[in-house]
């Protein structure tokens, strides 16, 4: 175990260190910069620009400011948002909690519907409703996210009028019901995809478990039909679940930026595309390594559920 | 593991020939995306020719005509272009930028794969912990990144997606491979001094063409979905090239005057999508191929 | 349509008339009765704006919108007023020759602070803090946004609390108008710590209207009402200014009431004709200070030949870009220079669209057509690329209309569009590109000095120092803008600035379309909202806000 451990922790490690230099030689190698959006401030010139550049340390070779920004990521210090000066880790924070209660909603109202529609899809399996789940299942899978959000605004906001076409809430209003109603439409149409893909995992995890000599055995024991369903089959399907949740974990970030976008959710999504057209170095750097993280975290956690759910695999 | 064909049939890439086209053909969806995608195809390639219209056209005047307005069938854009020709002709690029880029991803995640299956080792730690590092990449951020700092064109936005969505196939054949070159007529040719590249490429990559071509046909899926996205967001293909997912961009801002600017092209990149994921099911079932999820 | 209900901008402000009740630009309420006990200020305005203000240090470098937030929090030592003038802020005299606060060289300064004058922190306002914020632009190491101006000053003299002086090394007309953009900080907000990192960055401390209150990153800021202004204060106690990133939403939240003011790009030109008929909002056109311009760089060879360029602009159909594309709201115009601004040359040539008069001029200066229809002189293609910042619909759309009218003429336009952060880098900077469709704001305020785009010592391409991005240099030029800067009274710097106009309009290193009007609304009781073209920021006035 602890072999393992220490494995997969260096693995992670090498993973991020790739990942970091990857994203901060594609930053600094492009042409233009973070002091371009001033380019146009009346009476600005070149030169100007290029002693903040200098000030800033961002005409030192690449390498220099790689080594520099990774000894302090290291140490704790993730460098300053060039927009507002406040440290990275506290911007990331503070649209963490956004983008988590969407995602949350949106995970929560899958899960639900999903675990539903697989078990159901797999319990009538071959039956009208299971090849319409499949079929709805793949339809959603292809539909842009971005595109059903507008569909969405263009129905119920524009035309029916009965939900806000954005936003996390009203100023002035952040009651519980505000920030419900504001939910309701983005983490409807994130949830879709996410349905879609737990659906049909549920549905194969049911199967499996259904041919497992446990449920004959129930089965043949005479225990009432919602019994087997609910504490057998269900239970055990879930199980290699974890692992899909695990994978699932990094697009926490990666997942909503459509959805925040097109509902101008102010969570890490939009924040990662305000800081591209910022040039926000330091942020997307920040986020980068964020999601790297998670990845790392997200597979190891994947793995071990593997393991716990399947003794048969042993960790090593 | 999974199927492995039958050795006694295993003749060359003999999975195109017998029960698995006829079982392809059975699989309805399938069929229903195939005539979809051929008739997308034809339509975006030959459909600009009768149209009255060309996609780069202005006409000021004409701005904003809804659907069905004359011989505009599915309206004009903000500068009075006709949206039909525009679709036709955003449709050859986003079908080629999605095409190009699965040939190009499928390529680079073949190679990967075989080379990282059949000598396994040190060889395939090294190639496996790079396919990690890019899957580690949400490949959306990555993706934006570069298009934000790099010149978009629909080369670059191709290359960018290619880059970003080839390691479910080395996976995928990666594990192909591990389990092929194990087997007796692996060993065999090993034995008789064939060289590696011969093995791989002869004896190795037809038995795992199947799983491929799956997973080429979801990357399709895929790729146009990515271009739809990177372009939505500003950062992808730029006009006046048209294209599914540019469409889209310019539409949001006229959603509520304008709403076919939205629908129109919204339909055709799920309807392009959803059929090559329909194709990709019915080749998984036809194939027997490992699960690509 | 074109006509703007704003271009007569002269009637006065209130601090224009300090120590007089005075009727708002509405014409409707009283506020702020001097002399009796002001009024408790009360309730909230929401201001939406679609980009996010970041930077409250207003001397680091920043862009305009965060010059909104500078406005309410800070004052400058003399503000300018809609009509160009100067009105005191924090001096009891604007200085000028006349009452002896400028010597007659223009090279000795004296400025006297009002009494009485308090930081948000109860700290009074002293002659010290003035001549750190003076001195502050000049630090090597503070990253500052601008040094122009401050630059000259050479030594300055606090000669007591209320009182110092300052001498520069060369008279500089614009920088009455610097001044006047130039916010006063409190030294001892800055003791012991380096200027770029401040905790004072992140929460500003000013002697302004409005104190800071608090701010949810990417989401809204809050200001309230400093009780002890020592002006008349605010009479709306809290100011929200939210973020809304796209303009359609700002646009519904408007619509739906859950903003009250749309401020800085206002409302896009397609939604004007359904936001004039909404119920209990006003909406209106302000004439702001950018003039879109098709800039040319005339480094390029094609570009380079004054036939090419005159063509380009006869081919330009400016008449249907405006009333189709751009809904008919900005003014035409044959200029850098706002039509508001006192030194605006209104006898320039106008502009006409002659695709045929175009194509014989092209004739005559040897661009005949090639094989592709494409015309060509020496072995020259008449082709270039136009660029732009990308996901700008609109002049993506003009660049398109444009593109097929030339091509018309024989002339081949490539669009090759960048993401900002390339597009206004070097590529604009060090003039690479060859034509650029840029809104560009000329002027500081209301001086008519442009020496930073215009003269030949400011291509940076050629190694100076500037924003002469078109590399236009002409001798005449430069004599007249360095006349035009040393001249102090605006009488005589008039003809100069007209004449500068008419060389540029003449020579074209830019196609001038127009000069921007943007669309701003507002809740119908909102009042006192005041357009300044002479600042960069719509919502510079928030103090004189009131409800009805």
């Amino acid at each position: 175990m602890i072999r393992f451990l220490t494995h997969r922790t260096l693995q992670g490690i090498v993973l991020i260190l790739i990942v970091s230099m990857i994203g901060f030689t594609v930053i600094n190698l492009a042409p233009g910069g973070p002091l371009s959006q001033y380019a146009m401030t009346p009476g600005m010139s070149q030169q100007d620009l290029d002693r903040i550049a200098h000030q800033m340390g961002l005409d030192r070779p690449i390498p220099v400011q790689y080594l520099d920004w990774l000894v302090n990521m290291v140490s704790g210090d993730w460098g300053k948002s060039y927009r507002d000066q406040s440290p990275v880790l506290d911007v990331v924070w503070r649209h963490m909690w956004a983008t988590l209660l969407l995602m949350g909603t949106s995970t929560a109202i899958a899960v639900a519907l999903g675990t539903l529609i697989g078990v159901l899809g797999a319990l009538k399996r071959y039956s009208v409703f299971d090849y319409m789940a499949t079929v709805g299942a793949m339809i959603a899978l292809s539909i842009p996210t971005f595109w059903f959000g507008l569909v969405a605004i263009f129905f119920f906001s524009l035309e029916l009028g009965w939900l806000p076409a954005g936003n996390m809430y009203t100023v002035g209003d952040q009651s519980f019901s505000d920030y419900a109603i504001h939910l309701i439409m983005p983490s409807i149409v994130l949830a879709l995809v996410n349905v879609a893909i737990w659906s049909r995992y549920m549905r194969a995890s049911t199967l499996d478990v259904m041919d497992q000599d446990y449920v004959r055995t129930a089965r043949a024991k005479g225990l009432p039909r919602w019994r087997i369903v609910s504490a057998h089959i269900v239970r055990n399907a879930l199980i290699p679940m974890i692992t899909l949740a695990g994978l699932q974990l990094p697009t926490i970030i990666g997942g909503a930026l459509v959805t925040e976008t097109v509902f101008t959710w102010p969570g890490l999504g939009r924040l990662f595309i305000d800081s591209l057209g910022y040039n926000d170095y330091p942020v997307i750097m920040g986020l980068l390594m964020f999601s790297a993280i998670l990845t790392v975290i997200g597979n190891f956690l994947a793995d071990i559920g593997v393991a716990l759910a399947d003794p048969r695999i042993r960790l090593g | 593991m999974t199927a492995i064909p039958d050795p006694a049939t295993r003749t060359r890439f003999a999975i195109f020939r017998g029960p698995r086209v006829r079982k392809f053909m059975r699989h309805r969806l399938a069929m229903i995306g195939l005539l979809t995608i051929i008739f997308l195809t034809l339509a975006c390639f030959f459909g600009p020719y009768l149209l009255p219209y060309d996609e780069l056209y202005i006409d000021l005047r004409a701005r904003f005509s809804p659907p069905l307005t004359g011989s505009h069938i599915l309206g004009t854009d903000p500068l009075g272009r006709d949206i039909a020709a525009r679709l036709f002709s955003a449709g050859q690029i986003s079908l080629t930028v999605g095409f190009t880029a699965m040939v190009l991803s499928t390529l680079i995640g073949t190679v990967i794969g075989v080379v990282a299956g059949y000598f396994g080792g040190w060889s395939r730690i090294g190639l496996m912990r790079i396919v990690d590092a890019f899957l580690s990449f949400p490949s959306i951020f990555l993706m934006l990144t570069l298009a934000a700092f790099l010149k978009p064109s629909p080369t670059m936005i191709t290359l960018i997606i290619a880059v970003t969505s080839w390691m479910e196939v080395a996976r995928i054949v990666e594990a192909e491979v591990r389990g092929q070159s194990s087997r007796d007529f692996t060993a065999a040719a090993r034995m008789v001094g064939a060289p590696h590249w011969w093995i791989m490429g002869r004896e190795i990559l037809p038995n795992v063409i199947g799983p491929i071509i799956v997973a080429a046909t979801l990357t399709v899926a895929r790729a146009i979905l990515l271009e739809a996205y990177i372009s939505f967001l500003g950062y992808g293909i730029q006009p006046p090239l048209p294209s599914w997912g540019n469409m889209l961009n310019n539409a949001q801002q006229y959603l509520d005057s304008a709403p076919w600017l939205a629908i129109v092209p919204g339909v055709a990149i799920t309807l392009a999508v959803t059929s090559f994921n329909f194709i990709g099911d019915g080749l998984r079932d036809a194939l027997d191929a490992r699960s690509v999820q | 349509m074109t006509n703007t209900p704003f271009k007569d901008l002269t009637h006065p402000s209130r601090r224009g008339f300090l120590g007089m009740t005075m009727l708002t630009a509405a014409g409707l309420g009283l506020s702020g009765l001097p002399g009796a006990a002001r009024a408790q200020a009360t309730g909230q305005v929401i201001v939406g704006i679609s980009q996010e203000p970041t930077v409250f240090n207003p001397h680091l470098l920043h862009i305009e919108v965060d010059e909104g937030i500078h406005w309410a929090i800070f004052d400058p030592l003399f503000s300018v007023e809609p009509d160009g003038s100067f009105a005191p802020r924090l001096v009891t005299e604007v200085p000028s020759i006349e009452n002896g606060g400028i010597s007659e060289d223009g090279t000795e300064w004296k400025i006297t602070l009002k009494e009485g004058v308090t930081w948000h922190d109860g700290t009074p306002l002293t002659a010290e803090d003035v001549k750190f914020t003076l001195e502050l632009q000049k630090d090597p190491d503070f990253r500052a946004a601008r040094r122009t101006g401050h630059e000259l000053i050479e030594e300055i003299t606090v000669v007591s609390d209320t009182e110092l002086t300052w001498k520069m090394s060369s008279a500089f007309a614009p920088y009455m108008a610097i001044l006047s953009w130039t916010f006063i900080v409190p030294k001892h907000a800055f003791d012991g710590v380096d200027p770029n990192e401040a905790p004072f960055n992140q929460s500003p401390i000013g002697t302004g209207p409005y104190k800071w209150d608090s701010r949810a990153p990417g989401d809204n800021i809050q200001l309230v009402a400093y009780p002890d202004y020592h002006g008349d204060g605010a009479s709306i106690e809290r100011i929200v200014v939210k973020y809304v990133p796209d303009l359609t939403v700002l646009y519904t939240q408007f619509k739906t009431g859950d903003i009250d003011v749309i401020a800085l790009q206002g409302i896009s030109p397609d939604h004007y004709a359904e936001a004039s008929t909404l119920e209990g909002k006003t909406v209106q056109l302000v004439p702001v200070g950018t003039v879109e311009t098709l800039s040319l760089n005339l480094g390029n060879p094609v570009l380079a030949d004054k036939a090419v360029r005159e063509a380009l602009y006869l081919g330009v159909d400016k008449t249907t870009i405006l009333e189709a594309l751009y809904y008919g709201l900005p003014t035409p115009t044959e200029t850098y220079m706002p039509q508001q601004s006192f030194y605006y040359n209104p006898d320039l040539p106008g502009h006409v669209y002659d695709p045929e008069a175009g194509k014989a001029l092209l004739d005559e200066a040897g661009w005949v057509p090639g094989g592709d229809g494409i015309r060509e002189k020496d072995g020259q293609r008449l082709s270039f690329i136009c660029s732009t910042t990308a996901g700008n619909h609109v002049r993506e759309q003009m660049q398109q209309f444009l593109q097929q009218s030339w091509k018309e003429m024989g002339i081949e336009m490539e669009i090759s569009n960048l993401p900002p952060a390339v597009m206004w880098a070097d590529h604009w900077m060090q003039s690479q590109f060859d034509m650029a469709v840029a809104g560009i704001i000329f002027l500081t305020g209301p001086d008519p000095d442009t020496t930073n785009y215009m003269s030949t010592d400011s291509i940076n391409a050629q190694g100076g120092a500037g924003q002469n991005t078109f590399q236009v240099s002409i001798p005449e030029l430069d004599e007249l803008l360095k006349k035009g800067a040393t001249t102090v009274s605006p009488e005589a710097r008039k003809p100069i600035y007209a004449e500068i106009q008419s060389m540029i309009r003449e020579e074209l290193p830019f196609l001038p379309l127009f000069q921007r009007n943007e669309v701003r609304g507002h809740l119908e009781g909102l009042q006192g909202y005041e357009p300044n073209i002479n600042v960069r920021i719509t919502f510079w006035n928030m103090q004189d806000w009131s409800w009805a």
